[in-house]
């Protein structure tokens, strides 16, 4: 019994919200014009947060993603005013996220700088270029062509409820499928196992001839690219692009591992747990929202609930 | 009347039955021994006397009266001291600090502390340990860890205005020491005795218990066997205790002579801290490493295993020839390692049984290299568990819930499950039970029968002497003699260990 309130302690407390809004919201939070709605807010956050779960999993961080995110969608919408065809602009800018995370990943597997530091440095770097390229201007309007940022707008449409037409969202299936490679990658595949024997003891796996070096300069590559991924789709959805605008993404991400995490045994960053830390995020956002609570006290709830989720996984752990 | 009792001891980990009713007593002035398998209790039974894990159920009673253990406050304010296997120290305070480590410092006038005074109290403390040959302004970090254990045990022996010790309990003290650096804490353990203090003395050496301990308590599986007057029983009616069953020899005899090729060829390999080395290891051969601690033993098993650097020097293992490449590339060429630290180095504890075998393996149970073929590697992860008969639920099994002796049994499983050619072995049955030790002696003569050849250092003579073809005996880093271990005594082999006289050894280890 315990056991179990340990391990899905997230997930219970998942319902809970949910229970909570859909009795004080009853006509609008459990539709599912709302979720998918929910779905399409949080689609960049999963995507980060998801890119996160790699490096988690090696017990590695990366502070940079937010400015990561940022510097993307400048890239691209610079590309665009300089008659960029969207193809190559987008291929660019997830280049410079896939250099970027192979920046990090040279400082702290070749160079050896703790991750924290490392990744603290880049947050700065990245975050400078994207102002120094955007010159601290919102790109936006006729700029940005309307194929880019009509991907963010449209979907698959599901049918209609009454007169409501339900569509899933193009962001939404793209931030799923994000999810699926992420999963593909970390549970079925040697390159994710390796990752999680180094997070689980270094020594002990490059004594069983894991390359760490090399394996950590990936995962840091990889988590860059997801970065950029998720700073395209912002700036689809709001067809433009500010040197800032990612920047709430790291620690909301970080956060979405974190309630993830409880959700394991050992503690292990797993990206289906992951996806349910996203939700708990989104879910509580939307509800909060729609009852038109202000938005320091949203932050304020995150906040508790993170410690809340954490501070009781561990104390179960310490009294078992 | 007991100084201690312990009545009615249960503990369930997780469904677990770890402690089933287990009683103790130990008299005022006793060395008493706990012994008994890994599995058998013995850890968490200390942990309940330390406060650190909480009892389902335990009566205890200091002399006579019922006490309680909360926490590890409680245990010292009982008089009760722990000198733990795994040590606790602090690597970037000096030896003085950690000697006086939750103590208060000597303070001079303004109540700044006095270093000098600290340095003199540090010193005394160790001196009461036979040693003087740590500076206890020097860093703990620069320490080995046999230095590093006797720093805790004087610490350990330290009485402070907090209370007088009592009973003092130690887990395996003598793992980490030199034959002569124990001999010293036995003479200090005796002196202890004489002035009325006791001790529990946790160990697997069965001559330190039967020479040093006046009684000595059985576990296994969780109970009390019996609690016996060490006179009135034998070390080997303790295996029998111990293990349920009869050890008729300690080391099985090989099943086939070793052969003459060679498959391993090492010219002037040379690393940190290391000579240039030179040997031949034969197919079919168990070839020992033996020295007095810290003389380079390990650091050629992790030079072969390209755990280390090597500087200079060419191995040939069958067809390739070459210097060593790193790790990676010694799995795959078939040279396996198992470590010295299981826990540290040698397992992912928070992982399954299964992916820790085929860690070093993973290109061979994969499709492509890329995706995990995960039937046929829970098929090989069982088919090589049994062979080293691990006793576990299944192949999911995390290593942290596994024994210390069937964690070293994953170990083994993982070095072998790549069908190596040479396998390294870096004191393999230390810290391990009886019956998994001689698990682990089968399994390596089967192997080596097959045309494994075994390279193993050690500091447990016995079992070089029992399990060796040939002996390499090192000396501050260079290779002095290689000797053949038929014949061949303790005595003998201890004596080339110090370069044949003893005294000049012994006095400069006394000086520096």
């Amino acid at each position: 019994m315990t056991t179990l309130l340990r391990r899905y302690g997230t997930l219970i407390g998942f319902a809970a919200i949910v229970i909570f809004f859909s009795v004080s919201l009853p006509d609008t939070f459990l539709t599912a014009r709302n979720w998918l709605n929910i779905s399409q807010q949080v689609s960049m956050l999963t995507v980060v947060a998801a890119a996160m779960t790699i490096v988690m999993a090696m017990g590695d961080f990366d502070l940079s993603v937010g400015s990561m995110a940022s510097l993307a969608g400048v890239v691209v919408a610079t590309l665009f005013v300089h008659d960029f065809p969207v193809w190559a602009a987008v291929a660019i800018a997830l280049l410079v996220g896939l250099a970027g995370g192979a920046i990090n990943g040279v400082l702290v597997s070749l160079i050896g700088i703790l991750p924290f530091i490392a990744t603290l440095a880049t947050l700065t770097v990245f975050s400078g270029a994207a102002f120094l390229i955007s010159g601290g201007k919102t790109i936006f309007g006729r700029d940005i062509p309307r194929s880019f940022s009509d991907f963010a707008r449209n979907g698959i449409p599901l049918g209609t409820i009454g007169d409501q037409k339900l569509t899933l969202p193009y962001l939404t299936i793209l931030a799923l499928a994000v999810v699926a490679v992420v999963w593909v990658l970390m549970e079925q595949t040697t390159f994710g196992r390796r990752l999680y024997a180094i997070g689980g003891n270094r020594e002990a796996a490059r004594l069983s001839g894991v390359r760490i070096r090399s394996l950590r300069l990936v995962a840091f590559s990889l988590t860059g690219f997801g970065a950029a991924v998720a700073g395209l789709m912002y700036a689809s959805r709001v067809a433009s692009a500010n040197p800032t605008q990612g920047s709430g993404l790291m620690l909301s991400a970080i956060a979405a591992v974190f309630l993830g995490m409880t959700m394991s045994e050992e503690g292990e960053p797993r990206v289906l747990a992951t996806l349910i830390g996203v939700l708990v995020l989104g879910a509580l956002d939307n509800g909060l929202t729609q009852m038109s609570v202000d938005s320091y006290v949203r932050d304020i709830l995150v906040g508790v609930i993170i410690i809340a989720a954490v501070a009781s996984s561990s104390l179960w752990k310490r009294f078992r | 009347m007991s100084l201690l009792s312990l009545t009615n001891v249960s503990k369930t980990y997780a469904g677990v039955q770890a402690l089933r009713s287990v009683s103790l007593a130990i008299a005022t002035g006793e060395i008493h021994a706990l012994m008994g398998e890994n599995g058998a209790g013995k850890s968490t039974l200390i942990k309940i006397l330390a406060g650190v894990v909480a009892a389902d159920t335990a009566d205890i009673a200091i002399d006579g009266q019922p006490a309680t253990i909360d926490g590890p406050g409680d245990a010292f304010a009982h008089g009760l001291r722990f000198i733990h296997q795994e040590l606790n120290v602090v690597p970037s305070l000096s030896v003085a600090e950690n000697i006086f480590l939750g103590r208060s410092y000597p303070r001079r006038l303004g109540g700044l502390i006095d270093w000098d005074r600290l340095a003199d109290a540090a010193r005394q403390a160790l001196r009461r340990l036979g040693i003087s040959h740590i500076d206890p302004r020097t860093k703990m970090a620069r320490l080995g860890v046999g230095d590093r254990m006797l720093v805790s045990i004087s610490a350990a022996f330290l009485d402070s205005g907090a209370g007088t010790a009592r009973l003092y309990v130690m887990d395996e003290p003598t793992a980490a020491l030199t034959g002569e650096e124990a001999e010293r804490l036995f003479t200090v353990l005796r002196e202890i005795r004489k002035a009325g203090r006791s001790v529990l003395y946790v160990s697997h050496r069965l001559d330190e218990v039967t020479r040093l301990c006046n009684r000595v308590t059985v576990l296994r599986d969780g109970g009390v066997i019996a609690t016996k007057a060490m006179a009135e029983t034998s070390q080997d009616d303790i295996i029998l205790m111990m293990i349920g069953r009869q050890v008729n020899e300690a080391y099985p005899p090989p099943l086939a002579p070793a052969g003459n090729e060679v498959a391993l060829a090492v010219r002037g390999l040379q690393g940190d801290g290391l000579d240039p080395l030179s040997f031949d290891l034969r197919k079919g051969e168990i070839l020992g490493i033996a020295g007095l601690a810290g003389a380079g033993q390990s650091e050629v098993l992790r030079l072969l295993a390209g755990a280390d650097r090597a500087h200079r020097g060419r191995v040939q293992l069958g067809a390739s020839e070459g210097p060593p490449r790193g790790l990676a590339t010694a799995w795959r060429s078939g040279i396996a390692y198992v470590p010295r630290e299981r826990r540290s180095e040698g397992l992912v504890l928070t992982r399954p049984i299964s992916d820790n075998i085929t860690l070093p393996h993973l290109a061979r149970f994969s499709r492509g290299g890329v995706f995990l073929a995960r039937r046929q590697e829970q098929a090989a992860a069982r088919a090589i568990g049994e062979n080293v008969r691990l006793k576990a639920r299944g192949p999911r099994q995390l290593c942290r819930e596994l024994s210390g002796g069937n964690q070293q049994k994953v170990v083994f499983a993982k070095a072998l499950s790549g069908r190596p050619a040479v396998l390294l072995l870096d004191e393999p049955t230390r810290g391990v039970d009886v019956g998994a030790k001689f698990d682990i002696y089968a399994l390596i003569r089967e192997w080596s029968a097959k045309g494994m050849a075994v390279l193993i250092a050690s500091s447990d003579f016995p079992e070089l002497l029992g399990m060796c073809d040939r002996i390499l005996v090192m000396r501050d880093g260079a290779i002095t003699t290689i000797l053949d271990a038929e014949g061949l005594s303790e005595a003998a082999l201890l004596d080339h260990c110090y370069g044949r006289s003893r005294g000049s050894v012994t006095a400069r280890a006394a000086a520096g």
